[in-house]
């Protein structure tokens, strides 16, 4: 494997359902990054990571692990790959060591010191059950599982939604501590905030179709956002991509050479704005 | 497959399936359908696969190292350990019945001989081909399988009772509490066995067929 081998790699990933289309889905994930894939609800996100991870069937596409298939070569795929997701509690009722006793004997490579390591920094108790645990808690146990097989890509699939801010930010850090220790993370969120703190490439999914694929810095400085008292000048509306309405008047979002040729006062908006704002105007198309 | 197996011990044995084997003991009463107590573990598996559900038993399956065939294939096999063990249950019980009751016929079918044992092979049999291909084609909607095994399951003990008292060979050979026909029962016991085997074979074949094309909801 070469070292700056991309972690993932999706070409043209299309999965099919009556009333939804996931459609020509392509991206590389960078190794040792956070790469955050953003949409609002029912965008394709979960469709998206859950056809990745072969838990949907995908209608079309092609996707490789460093390189390999998952048809081909699951058991090494699996081993080198943690998902978390938000929704999903395994055995609500089983100690926490038990599940973690049935985990370990799958790999060969389980850190038992690492996994001691994440219990104790995570405050998570062996003798606890999934039921017992926080949602915050119950990410963080999935997260030592993961780690302590030795995970070097870590899948997260919404792990933020439905945590207090406290959270969110213990999770954050966390998040960043993982990809300082060379860690490459996919990480799904409808909340962009916690994204801001922490990713470092935007993948942007809108009505099932991959609609920028970009770093952080880049993706933002595309943009700039107006704050028009009143109402949207003449000259701005053909050239906002986006209007949103607000107290005082309205907020457009442009693109930032727009912006600039039109000389008027912007600010660089944040990708809830960014996503806010092109969502709304595809929902009124 | 024996650390999937262990898994399926550890994290999706559900205690109801426990209390079902225990039901072996219905074969003590006298005029029972025995038949009928193998159903209480179907039911048992039938708890374990919802249990699985709400618990996300295929996620975190998939999520291991194994594949879709080797979880189906497991979870069979893991049905299959349970229904073994009522039937030997269930032979432990036919002695027990034999020695408290000196080999009293059953009014109410088969009497407590090695042909029960076999009923239990074709009961499980049956089940395991119905129910398992249905839930693997739709993990989410368990009942539908479980209801269309359970009316097969039920249709065969009420023709295995009246098997004993319409068709010569079951109601002269099989249905005998002494040692007469003890030749054709090992026989049948046999047959019997032969379509277990052959019966969970299709069914994993057919089952994990079906979950490889499976979109799982998550």
């Amino acid at each position: 494997m070469e070292k700056n081998e991309a972690p993932l790699t999706v070409r043209g990933l299309t999965k099919v359902y009556p009333s939804f289309r996931l459609d020509d889905v392509s991206f590389d994930l960078r190794p040792g990054a956070i790469t955050g894939l953003i949409g609002r609800n029912g965008a394709g996100k979960t469709t998206a990571l859950n056809s990745i991870l072969a838990f949907t069937r995908p209608d079309g596409g092609d996707i490789a692990f460093w390189g390999m298939r998952l048809a081909e070569q699951a058991a090494e795929i699996k081993r080198r790959i943690g998902f978390v997701s938000a929704g999903m509690t395994y055995y609500t009722r089983k100690k926490l060591k038990t599940i973690a006793a049935v985990a370990r004997s799958f790999y060969p490579g389980w850190d038992e010191d690492t996994y001691q390591t994440c219990m104790r920094r995570f405050g998570l108790e062996e003798g606890k059950t999934p039921s017992q645990l926080s949602n915050g808690m119950k990410i963080k146990f999935a997260l030592a599982l993961a780690l302590s097989h030795g995970a070097e890509l870590m899948i997260l699939d919404e792990p933020t939604s439905g945590l207090d801010p406290v959270s969110r930010e213990e999770l954050t850090e966390t998040f960043l501590a993982l990809r300082d220790a060379g860690k490459t993370i996919l990480f799904s969120t409808h909340i962009t905030s916690d994204l801001e703190k922490c990713a470092d490439h935007i993948l942007f999914i809108r009505a099932g179709r991959l609609t920028a694929n970009r770093p952080m810095e880049e993706f933002a400085a595309a943009y700039r956002l107006a704050e028009c008292q009143g109402g949207v000048p003449e000259s701005m509306r053909p050239l906002a991509l986006g209007l949103c309405r607000v107290r005082d008047g309205y907020t457009a979002l442009l693109n930032a050479a727009d912006a600039a040729a039109l000389g008027v006062e912007c600010r660089v908006p944040t990708l809830d704005e960014i996503m806010v704002h092109l969502d709304r105007e595809e929902a009124k198309a | 497959m024996m650390r999937l197996l262990k898994k399926e011990f550890r994290l999706c044995m559900h205690p109801a399936a426990l209390i079902m084997l225990g039901l072996s003991a219905l074969v003590l009463i006298p005029n029972y359908p025995y038949a009928v107590s193998y159903f209480y573990t179907t039911l048992g598996i039938y708890f374990i696969c919802l249990d699985g559900r709400e618990n996300h038993d295929a996620a975190f399956t998939l999520s291991l190292p194994v594949s879709r065939r080797q979880a189906v294939r497991c979870r069979i096999l893991f049905a299959c350990c349970l229904e073994a063990a009522q039937m030997l249950l269930c032979g432990l019980m036919i002695l027990a019945n034999r020695a408290l009751y000196g080999g009293a016929p059953n009014q109410a079918g088969m009497d407590a001989n090695l042909a029960v044992v076999a009923q239990g092979m074709i009961l499980f049999g049956l089940f395991n081909l119905i129910f398992f291909p249905g839930w693997y084609k739709d993990i989410n909607k368990i009942g539908g399988a479980f209801l269309r095994a359970s009316a097969a399951v039920f249709f065969y003990i009420a023709l295995g009772v009246a098997a004993t008292y319409a068709v010569p060979f079951v109601r002269d050979a099989l249905d005998q509490p002494g040692t007469e026909g003890r030749g054709a029962r090992i026989a049948y016991t046999g047959g019997a066995l032969l379509f277990f085997l052959a019966a969970t074979a299709l069914s994993a074949r057919l089952s994990a067929r079906r979950f490889e094309k499976l979109d799982l909801q998550l």
